[in-house]
């Protein structure tokens, strides 16, 4: 009962997280706003039994993805689409941050706390790192070579494209 | 004999169309000798076919022109004693001003187009004249108004000579389109358009439709013969050579309408309604016009209100029955007003192409023989003793006073009046011209000998033609009347009534002469008094006509072009265009490369398919 | 499992629904990016959720597999945004017209 309701509520906090997202101006606030969400949406995992993809969506999307995302937008010294801030941030802005903050933490308290995993009679239905990484590696095995080969394309792709023009001339002189 | 009756209507023709196809590319004295040739040739053929006229007529059916169904319209020519004596005046003063016109238009570059014009202008007139069913009358009809059309804005280059034209053309159409409509009633009534099977048949019919039909004849004569309220474009049509004038607005087009109503005098007869309302509109168009031309500075619009006047009184006897009286008057006005006319356009000449008469006077110093026979038709005009004009008005206003009762006695008194009118005006005339000195200061144009010598058969015809109808008080007998047919219309007054008519006649003509030699003789320069100004522009008829017909024509015709025409029209045109425009426009804003759009385009298509799928699910 | 699957099916169409219209309204390249990594987010909830439902393991496989595609996909997406950037200087979506017509 108290994970239906904790769902609910994660669910809540991952919707006004998003909402928040996609109103910014500033596209920093922005990927802040979104990492919230998915700090949320890793909560729902886990209470869904997927323990081993809650913890990778906050390492490699929270982590690596956004952080790239925040790279890049600090890279191209992307001005916001209205006039730069004048003023501190004032309580309009931190309100619904710090609410939406307060009530993850607080759920992520009560799920540490209480386990409800374990708290119902029912054995619940869970994906354990141990079936997980069975499943992967043995039916999935092809999927994981394609993976990797898919990994080093963007990696390649991502170094080509981003190329200076400098960088582009030094290239051709040498080929 | 037939081939005299058809070269009648034919040589004018011929004249005519030789003259316009190959006139210009004949030497220079070719084109006016066919012109000449044709008329006279015309006129010599009239008086050869006169006796096949006699008693009832001749008819002759040259060919069929039209037959659909039961109508049947052909080219045939009623050579009945009225067409007959119609037909030789016409000719015969034709003839008369063709060679007048030699010497007028020697001068000018453009002779050819106006020998053309005037024979054919013959030749139309004759068709009206010799026709035997309606509609090749007004074949005929159609046919004077555009040579008068022609003729009267014959200098067209300046635009008031082709306005004129314009104007004379327009007004008579007005009164064309109800001779038209009585001329479908009466095929609609009767099956035919023969004028003998009309008048045969017309006694069967109820009064409110002769009425009509007479009433409906009345406008369209009206309109050729330039009465009330058709009258405005006679004045105005002095803008034309004076050959013109003299056969036009003298003797011919302006008679028509006369013609007309003496032709369908069967049918207009059996309505006392109608009669009566001919006999008003001809009085009351003769006392208009007598006092319009009191006052007048142009000499020639002096004589047009005249012809206006002289007109009313034909109508005038029309209406009181007497079509011999009125043809008679036709008769002796066509000979003295062609006079008149023509012996205008000498002094014209004599005053250096002057025409207002303020600044003539002297004249008879200048040339006695243009003053007497000018004065010949004066008083013939004016209605002096033993003359023909005295006669046949006489005869008019006789029959009036014959009538009796009190309507008709009061036309007698109108008629009276306007024949003071007439001598006062026409004294007026006489002496402002030809009396005292030379006012203007312009050197004579001497007028050719041509010009002169038509005008001896005219003058001696209007003194002398009292002759054709001469009452039996004098020692006639009315010959006229006979030749016509119509005895009824000798009038049988008792002694002392005919000398009360004479006198008073006598006495309005020495009264008005009087009247003008006190006031005229010698010429006081006096400026134009309110009066004066009123009857000078007609009793403003034509502002009233502007006002009431011309200014909401033009408000419609704007409304047209305007608001119709390029409001809606061109309006939903363009709007059209306009929004097929702003269309291609948006629907290429589509292929821009904008990725917004292409994103959007994407989501919508997405949406619009699932959703097609899911609402044939759900349904 | 703990809700049923309509509930999680209506939250994750909340979440895709946001990404669209943040997609679809935003200017800014990389908020037009930031709104593809939600829709994608919100299908791997789906995904999640699915095996919960079905007691398989696969679904999870599968937000792996997601989650690595996504990767190396902001990863070219950002190069390309930089590189773009560098053309003309402003990362304004309506600025690259060039494939009109």
């Amino acid at each position: 009962m108290i994970a239906t309701l904790m769902f609910y509520l994660l669910g809540a906090v991952a919707l006004g997280a998003t909402g928040m997202a996609i109103i910014q101006r500033n596209p920093v606030y922005a990927v802040i706003y979104l990492v919230k969400s998915i700090f949320a949406l890793a909560l729902i995992f886990y209470l869904l039994g997927a323990p081993l993809v809650a913890a990778l969506q906050v390492i490699v999307y929270a982590g690596a993805i956004m952080v790239l995302f925040l790279f890049v937008i600090m890279m191209l010294e992307v001005t916001p689409t209205s006039a730069v801030e004048v003023t501190a941030p004032g309580w309009v802005q931190w309100a619904p941050v710090l609410f939406l903050a307060l009530t993850l933490v607080a759920l992520t308290l009560i799920l540490i706390g209480l386990d409800p995993l374990a708290s119902e009679g029912v054995p619940r239905w869970h994906a354990s790192p141990r079936d997980f990484g069975y499943s992967l590696f043995k039916e999935y095995a092809l999927a994981v070579k394609i993976i990797s080969f898919q990994l080093s394309f963007a990696a390649v792709g991502a170094f080509h494209v981003g190329m200076t023009e400098r960088k582009r001339a030094q290239l051709e002189d040498v080929s | 004999m037939d081939i005299l009756l058809t070269l009648i209507l034919l040589l004018p023709l011929a004249g005519g169309v030789i003259n316009a196809c190959f006139g210009k590319r004949l030497p220079r004295p070719v084109p006016v000798f066919i012109a000449c040739g044709a008329v006279i040739g015309s006129f010599l053929a009239a008086v050869g076919s006169f006796s096949l006229a006699a008693g009832d007529g001749y008819r002759l059916v040259l060919f069929t022109w039209l037959k659909s169904g039961n109508f049947q319209a052909d080219v045939g020519l009623l050579f009945d004693p009225l067409a007959a004596i119609m037909t030789l005046m016409v000719t015969g003063v034709a003839s008369l001003i063709h060679l007048y016109a030699v010497g007028y238009m020697e001068d000018d570059s453009d002779q050819v187009r106006f020998f053309a014009l005037l024979n054919l202008f013959v030749f139309a007139m004759l068709t009206i004249v010799l026709a035997d069913n309606l509609l090749l009358l007004f074949l005929g009809w159609e046919g004077v108004g555009f040579c008068s059309y022609g003729l009267i804005g014959f200098w067209y280059r300046k635009s008031e000579n082709a306005a004129a034209g314009r104007k004379a053309f327009i007004v008579t159409r007005i009164g064309d389109l109800f001779f038209a409509v009585a001329l479908l009633w009466l095929f609609a009534l009767f099956g035919t358009i023969s004028i003998e099977g009309i008048n045969a048949q017309v006694a069967g019919l109820d009064m409110t439709t002769i009425t009509l039909l007479s009433l409906l004849l009345l406008v369209g004569a009206c309109g050729k013969s330039a009465q009330l309220p058709l009258m405005s474009w006679l004045p105005d049509a002095m803008a034309g050579p004076t050959p013109v004038s003299a056969l036009i607005h003298a003797a011919t087009m302006v008679t028509a309408g006369v013609y007309l109503l003496c032709r369908m005098f069967p049918l207009i007869s059996l309505s006392p309604t109608a009669m009566a309302a001919i006999a008003l509109v001809g009085i009351a168009t003769a006392l208009y016009a007598a006092t319009c031309a009191l006052a007048q500075n142009e000499i020639k619009r002096v004589l047009a209100y005249s012809t206006m006047s002289q007109v009313g009184y034909m109508f005038l006897a029309v209406g009181l029955g007497s079509v011999s009286a009125a043809m008679f008057h036709l008769i002796t006005h066509a000979f003295f007003k062609a006079l008149l006319f023509m012996a205008a356009g000498c002094v014209i000449n004599l005053a250096g192409h002057e025409n207002d008469i303020r600044r003539m006077g002297g004249m008879r110093r200048r040339s006695p023989l243009v003053f007497w026979l000018f004065i010949a038709g004066i008083l013939c005009l004016a209605g002096a003793p033993l003359t023909s004009g005295f006669f046949s008005k006489d005869l008019i206003l006789a029959t009036a006073f014959a009538h009796g009762d009190l309507f008709h006695q009061g036309l007698y008194g109108l008629g009276v009046v306007t024949a003071l009118l007439t001598s006062f005006y026409c004294f007026r005339l006489a002496y402002l011209v030809f009396g005292g000195d030379y006012r203007g200061d312009e050197l004579p144009h001497e007028p050719n000998g041509l010009m002169l010598w038509p005008l001896w058969p005219l003058a001696l015809l209007g003194l002398g033609g009292g002759l054709l109808n001469l009452p039996h008080l004098f020692g006639g007998d009315s010959w006229l009347s006979g030749w016509l047919g119509r005895e009824q219309d000798i009038l049988h007054l008792t002694i002392t009534s005919e000398y009360l008519l004479i006198g008073t006649a006598l006495a309005v003509f020495a009264l008005g002469w009087l009247l003008a030699a006190l006031r005229y003789r010698r010429y006081v320069h006096r400026p134009g008094s309110v009066t004066a100004e009123f009857l000078l522009n007609g009793w403003r008829a034509d502002e009233l006509f502007d006002l009431l017909l011309v200014r909401p024509f033009k408000k419609i015709g704007r409304f047209c072009s305007q608001g119709v025409e390029i409001g809606l029209i061109e309006g939903v045109l363009s709007g059209t265009v306009r929004g097929c425009n702003d269309l291609g426009t948006r629907l290429r804003g589509l292929g821009a490369g904008k990725v917004n759009l292409y994103l959007h385009g994407l989501v919508w298509g997405f949406v619009v398919i699932v959703g097609w799928f899911l609402l044939r699910a759900l349904i | 499992m703990i809700v049923p699957m309509e509930h999680l099916l209506i939250l994750a169409t909340l979440l895709f629904v946001l990404g669209l219209g943040c997609v679809m309204v935003r200017r800014n390249l990389i908020m037009i990016l930031i709104g593809v990594e939600i829709m994608i987010n919100s299908v791997g909830l789906v995904l999640v959720g699915a095996s919960a439902f079905w007691q398989q393991v696969d679904g999870q496989i599968m937000v792996l597999i997601l989650m690595a595609i996504t990767a190396a996909e902001v990863a070219i997406g950002l190069a390309l945004v930089v590189y773009l950037h560098q053309q003309k200087k402003s990362i304004d979506v309506g600025i690259f017209d060039e494939m009109r017509g």
